[in-house]
């Protein structure tokens, strides 16, 4: 198997995957989108040494990019009373991060999954 | 191996998506939550532009098409072209901005909220079962379906509430939904019933006949009655004195024998809310307009989403606007173009007790008139969040359900075990019917007949038209008692105890057309003692409504700012009499801090402002003053509760019982208090506390400050959600009666016009919205705090020019 990945490949899972996440997000339940990012990874034949990484950056950029887009287009002042709820001071960028963690973390530990049943077999 | 380790990320993959697709305890399910696509950020919404949008949406079960116009406090006005479409348009249009709270509310009404949160809600529940809630609701939807109107309507709302939740997936449902985790369900007619019997609960349900037994049996009939009189000794009654009756009295029941009952024993501390209103309507001859004014602040909980929801209803025989509640069809408090009406509670006795005698353990018998009668059972089942269902009997006698059995633990310490409650709220009734013609009244004969309808709570309706009557019912269903009978704990197995029939209605309190020019109510006594009939001994201290009957009597050329100065007037008249007289007693400490309190007092204005520290002193002092007076006899012992008495009666014991044998505190062995004593100690220790929680005497004092006014959310402990330490003044015995967590949940005042359209002014503490991610969830907070009204939007037709509207929207029929 082969771990040492082109940049550029890299960077293209990454897009397959945050395409991919946006699209299974507006039609999917919220945890298609770590079903969909093993998928990838068994398919694409990601290798188990970096399927985690790009399923976590992938999920962290979709989540928090997303989060801060619908901020964006809809500001309201519900981010930052969410940000009191959870508690992060009111911080909203604290928010952005938190919503990318969880993200990045679902699909970094589904991309990982679906890896290691391709390549343990 | 392999397997393992190929399988082993996969494992901890799905539980990690398993843990945040759950709530655990308080914790939301943080994957769905978060989730940019299906979480709370769904819920932002922007704010409007100033500019007119449109939109369409299609709705099953509408005959024609209806048009709603939003204005830019996101209030809709429906123009729809029957009865039946305007009630599905309201049913839908308060759903999409408030359905979490409609369906969480009659949850709670129904005793059902340890479906949602477990375990935890399922003391309240109980509670809410066995006080006969449901039990309740159900009677009084059959007699709603006596009226074939209400049924309509009913079903129509009904119909529109669910054709909104069928339109929703998971990623849109209100936020409250995400973060409690569960599912809007279906909703039915029967719940609007809920919800109404729930006001019942809010305004009526309040019961002092267990802590009056207690007294009673403490210290006995002569002092119970001195201390606890049953008219106040100053009094502005809601009717005028004098004011003439137009019937001949019905024969008075001859009542029971003296009955001196268990009482009981029980812990858990509990405290009256500070719930009640005012209202009032001023005659043509003294407005500036020469037609009648109508102002009303009906003082409820404060919370958030808001109790209220403004909305026009328009249809062929209706155009009326108002303030309605979220779950129930109609404008509850509102105008239209010939009438205005409002609501106050009324304090009457209308709840009883009765201590049953059970023949054996099964419960299936009990004693009354001299035989054995069965009792009749009926099984409450409650699904618990995360438990098994849990199965309840209540038994009931001929009275009502028994709430707690005589070894139970109730729920609250006021609720006596082992006694059958007999309420008017488990009367059938037909509420409905009465909002349905109010809100389609042109005359004073049309408002008196739709309150013939009305059973509980029992409201002070106001009233004025534009051919210019105003008129005041004290209003709802009243059992027809002995005097005092009651007050205290009966006795169940004595028939002469019994509530043997109601007032008719028709001998309800009632004026029309004062000599005086005006009328009304701030839920203090509803007449004079030479009214026939005995309605109840405890009613909500006078201050208010002498404050409003003085200064109304007193204004001449009343505009509709002149009372709004009045709905938010911060006067203490309890100080103007008590101050004095404690000022004359006070032993204070010179100098220091309790000099300048002493200084501060003597210069305040009485005004209970926001940035007033004579308020917090005069406030303070008197909890602290009624505490040491009365703490050491009827708070001993926290097992025994009972009431404390009243501060009317507290001020004729400054005024002329020095002597009383009550100002000693019982607590102190070898020493005799005397009121001097108890009044300066009094001042010390409330100075004292105020300096340990606030500081040197200085801005912290603001009377703001220590009061703490907050809106809460519906969630306990929600305070991101919520709206706290809010600038205003007040308290609870002042017209503008905000306290720490009750205030007016809705101020309106409504100028009538001969020709032209009504004007009126009105706004509540919140928004219309319950999305807490919208601009109008609280947008109404700021002015409210400031006592500012807003201009209320009364259209003919949706295409009246104005430069208000913001959204459109066309509701027509889904295929």
């Amino acid at each position: 198997m082969n771990n040492s990945l082109t940049f550029s490949y890299k960077l293209a899972i990454i897009l397959v995957m945050v395409v991919i996440g946006v699209i299974s997000g507006l039609y999917l339940p919220w945890y298609s989108l770590g079903i969909l990012f093993a998928l990838l990874a068994y398919i694409l034949r990601i290798p188990k040494g970096i399927a985690f990484t790009l399923g976590l950056v992938s999920g962290f950029l979709l989540w928090a990019i997303s989060a801060f887009w619908i901020d964006g287009q809809h500001p309201s002042s519900l981010p930052g009373r969410m940000a009191h709820l959870f508690p992060l001071g009111g911080s909203v960028v604290g928010l952005y991060i938190v919503t990318g963690v969880l993200g990045g973390l679902t699909g970094g530990l589904w991309a990982w999954a679906g890896a290691n049943l391709r390549f343990n077999k | 191996m392999k397997y393992i380790k190929s399988i082993f990320p996969l494992a901890l993959a799905i539980i990690w998506t398993y843990a945040l697709h759950n709530s655990w305890g308080t914790l939301p399910p943080l994957g769905k939550l978060m989730s940019p696509f299906h979480g709370f950020w769904v819920n932002a919404e922007a704010p409007e532009s100033a500019e007119l949008s449109e939109e369409n949406l299609q709705i099953p079960g509408l005959e024609k098409t209806v048009t709603v116009v939003y204005d830019e406090m996101g209030i809709p006005h429906v123009f729809a072209e029957n009865d039946h479409d305007l009630y599905v348009a309201q049913g839908y249009l308060t759903a999409k901005d408030r359905l979490w709270q409609m369906e969480f509310q009659t949850h709670f009404a129904g005793g059902r909220i340890s479906e949602i949160v477990g375990e935890k809600g399922m003391v309240s529940d109980q509670f809410q079962r066995r006080m006969g809630a449901v039990y309740g609701a159900e009677k009084s939807f059959e007699g709603m379906k006596e009226d074939p109107k209400a049924t309509e309507t009913l079903q129509a709302y009904s119909d529109g509430v669910n054709a909104y939740i069928e339109s929703l997936t998971e990623r849109n449902y209100p936020l409250e939904y995400k973060l409690l985790n569960y599912a809007p369900e279906k909703w039915t007619p029967i719940k609007s019933a809920l919800f109404l019997k729930n006001m019942s609960f809010v305004l009526a349900s309040g019961t002092d006949d267990l802590k009056m037994t207690n007294i009673l049996r403490k210290y006995g009939k002569e002092v119970a009655e001195n201390l606890f009189p049953n008219y106040p000794f100053v009094e502005s009654p809601i009717i005028p004195v004098g004011t003439p009756r137009d019937f001949k009295s019905v024969p008075i029941p001859e009542g029971p024998s003296d009955f001196i009952g268990l009482g009981s024993a029980m812990k858990t501390p509990e405290k009256d809310p500070n719930i009640g209103s005012n209202n009032w309507a001023v005659s043509g001859n003294k407005t500036v307009s020469g037609l009648p004014i109508l102002a009303n602040d009906p003082h409820l909980t404060l919370s958030l989403p808001s109790i209220w929801y403004q909305m026009q209803l328009v249809a062929p025989g209706v155009n009326v606007y108002g303030s309605t509640m979220p779950g129930t069809p109609n404008v509850i408090v509102g105008f239209n173009k010939n009438v205005a009406w409002g609501v106050t509670n009324v304090g009457s006795d209308i709840l009883d007790w009765y201590q049953v005698k059970f023949k054996d353990a099964s419960k299936a018998e009990y004693w009354h008139d001299g035989k054995w009668k069965k009792t009749t059972m009926r099984i409450e089942k409650f699904n618990i969040k995360g438990k098994e269902s849990f199965v309840d009997t209540i038994f009931f006698t001929h009275h009502g359900p028994v709430v707690y059995l005589s070894h139970e633990k109730p729920f609250k310490s006021n609720i006596p075990v082992g006694h059958a409650l007999r309420w008017i709220a488990h009367e059938k009734s037909q509420e409905l019917t009465t909002f349905y013609k109010l809100n389609r009244a042109a005359n004073y004969a049309d408002y008196a007949q739709a309150l013939t309808y009305y059973s509980a709570p029992a409201q002070n309706f106001i009233f004025a038209s534009n051919q210019g009557d105003i008129a005041l019912w004290v209003n709802g269903k009243f059992p027809l008692k002995s005097y005092t009978q009651g007050k205290y704990l009966l006795d169940g197995t004595d028939p002469k105890a019994d509530w043997t029939g109601f007032i008719p209605q028709s001998h309800n309190p009632h004026a029309k057309n004062p000599v005086r020019g005006f009328l009304s109510s701030a839920n203090q006594s509803s007449v004079d003692p030479t009214y026939p009939y005995y309605m109840g001994w405890q009613y909500a201290p006078s201050e208010r409504g002498r404050r409003i009957n003085e200064r109304l009597e007193a204004m001449s050329k009343v505009t509709m700012d002149s009372l709004r100065g009045l709905q938010n007037d911060n006067f203490n008249i309890r100080a103007r009499t008590l101050l004095p007289l404690l000022l004359a007693k006070l032993k204070s400490p010179a100098g220091g801090v309790y000099g300048q309190a002493v200084n501060e007092l003597a210069r305040w204005n009485l005004q209970n402002a926001a940035d007033s520290k004579g308020a917090t002193i005069f406030e303070n002092w008197v909890t602290l003053l009624h505490e040491a007076i009365w703490a050491d006899d009827f708070s001993a012992d926290e097992n025994v509760p009972m009431n404390s008495p009243s501060m009317d009666r507290t001020i004729k014991m400054i005024q002329d019982e020095p002597q009383s044998a009550w100002w000693d505190n019982v607590k102190t062995k070898n020493k005799k208090e005397s009121m001097e004593e108890i009044i300066s100690g009094s001042f010390k220790a409330s100075i004292d506390t105020l300096v340990k929680k606030h500081g040197p005497l200085g801005s912290e004092w603001f009377w703001y400050k220590h009061k703490q006014t907050g809106i809460r959310h519906l969630i306990p402990g929600m305070d991101a959600l919520s709206r706290l330490n809010i600038p205003t003044g007040g308290g609870g015995t002042i017209v503008n009666a905000t306290t720490m967590k009750t205030g007016p949940s809705w101020r309106m005042i409504v100028e009538l016009s001969k020709e032209g359209r009504p004007k009126a002014h009105g706004v509540y503490p919140g928004g219309q919205s319950g999305n807490p991610g919208s601009t109008h969830y609280d947008d109404l907070i700021d002015s409210w705090a400031k006592g500012e009204l807003r201009s209320l939007l009364y259209l003919e037709k949706p295409e009246d020019a104005t430069g208000r509207l913001r959204k459109k929207i066309i509701l027509s029929i889904k295929k």
